[in-house]
């Protein structure tokens, strides 16, 4: 620390050169545009969620039964993020509601300014309004944990094959979610997965973290899901 | 992660700063990386480094790189210690496994929960 004026910088800094206090995140510009998109879901009447998980987790699946289940009282919209292909996009589609597909061509997480544009095109495609939308980001358990994309909840899928160690693995993005969701229950009995191991790693990293379990093939869990996504919504 | 693009980043700001003080040289940037941000310092510094040339404004600048170490929660005994990264986890006998888990420094139990740590902070910059 300098003596003469107190500031971080070493010592033999020249005092002719102004000295700027900043105090900011280096993510300040995604963050700006975050808060942003946060303010437009908010005024669109919305709540936005940010599903994130490795590849084949789940993700896509978890929303087509989600739609099924609410789309009759709940106004949903998906954006989708992948690095090639419409697919989760088309599958969100069949099942009659507006999905925007964001193909990064590389890049492995959506950011704020790329969902800053889905929401746009979204919009343009809900006319009736929305409630709900999620935001599927690319399948990925490192680089989605760092950029905060305007959403009011973050959901961390973790499925059964994928390990129980998993949690104490990634540490930034399980600490950094609102509800860990474990998924592929009914996979329980073909693999080592220990619920109790995911569970301890998880409050380890988060001590109040809420934690769910599920199987969106034959429904176990799901209704705790449901109830979950639906005292997020006003009403 | 993307060390590149946020050293990227930081220097848009340098950029942006310089031109609101009228400054035409950055000279100094002092940068805190949290332990938990999942930034790596060296990798961070390389492309800080690589990048600034581009610019007459930043090519001279010198990144003061912060790295405290980490904090931890006890969730039995409720302390809150710091434990370098270094410090906590290899053995120097190779038939022990090579890995303990972190003990709290207060009661010696293993339930140590990261605490805060996350922070990318551009704090000061000098320029003339």
């Amino acid at each position: 620390m300098c003596d003469t004026c107190g500031c971080q910088l070493h010592e033999h800094h020249h005092h002719d050169a102004k000295v700027v206090e900043v105090n900011r995140s280096l993510l300040e510009a995604n963050r700006k545009q975050a808060d942003s998109n946060r303010h437009h879901i908010e005024h669109m009447g919305a709540v936005a969620i940010n599903l994130i998980s490795s590849p084949g987790s789940g993700k896509t699946t978890l929303l087509e039964r989600t739609i099924e289940a609410l789309k009759e009282t709940v106004r949903i919209g998906v954006i989708e993020g992948d690095i090639e292909t419409e697919r989760d996009a088309d599958r969100i589609r069949a099942k009659g509601v507006p999905a925007v597909q964001l193909t990064t061509g590389g890049a492995c997480h959506l950011d704020a300014p790329m969902v800053h544009s889905g929401l746009h095109v979204l919009e343009h495609f809900a006319k009736d309004g929305l409630d709900l939308i999620f935001i599927e980001n690319v399948g990925n358990l490192v680089c989605p944990a760092t950029f905060d994309l305007g959403e009011h909840r973050r959901v961390v899928l973790l499925s059964t094959p994928e390990g129980s160690d998993k949690p104490a693995k990634y540490p930034a993005t399980f600490r950094g979610a609102d509800l860990v969701l474990i998924t592929k229950t009914d996979l329980l009995p073909y693999f080592d997965f220990s619920v109790d191991e995911a569970t301890r790693e998880t409050r380890l990293l988060k001590p109040d973290q809420a934690i769910l379990a599920l199987s969106a093939t034959t429904g176990d869990g799901f209704d705790a899901w449901l109830a979950y996504l639906r005292q997020l919504l006003p009403r | 992660m993307h060390e590149l693009s946020l050293a990227q980043s930081l220097l848009d700001q340098l950029l942006d700063l310089a031109r609101e003080h009228g400054a035409s040289r950055i000279t100094r940037v002092a940068v805190t990386i949290g332990p938990f941000s999942g930034v790596v310092r060296d990798s961070f510094a390389f492309g800080f480094d690589t990048l600034k040339g581009a610019l007459e404004v930043t090519r001279d600048a010198v990144l003061d790189l912060e790295t405290p170490d980490p904090l931890y929660l006890c969730l039995d005994c409720n302390r809150v210690s710091v434990i370098p990264f270094a410090a906590s986890e290899w053995s120097p006998d190779p038939l022990a496994g090579g890995f303990y888990p972190k003990k709290c420094p207060w009661c010696c139990l293993t339930r140590l929960s990261p605490k805060g740590g996350t922070e990318l902070t551009l704090n000061q910059v000098e320029m003339e």
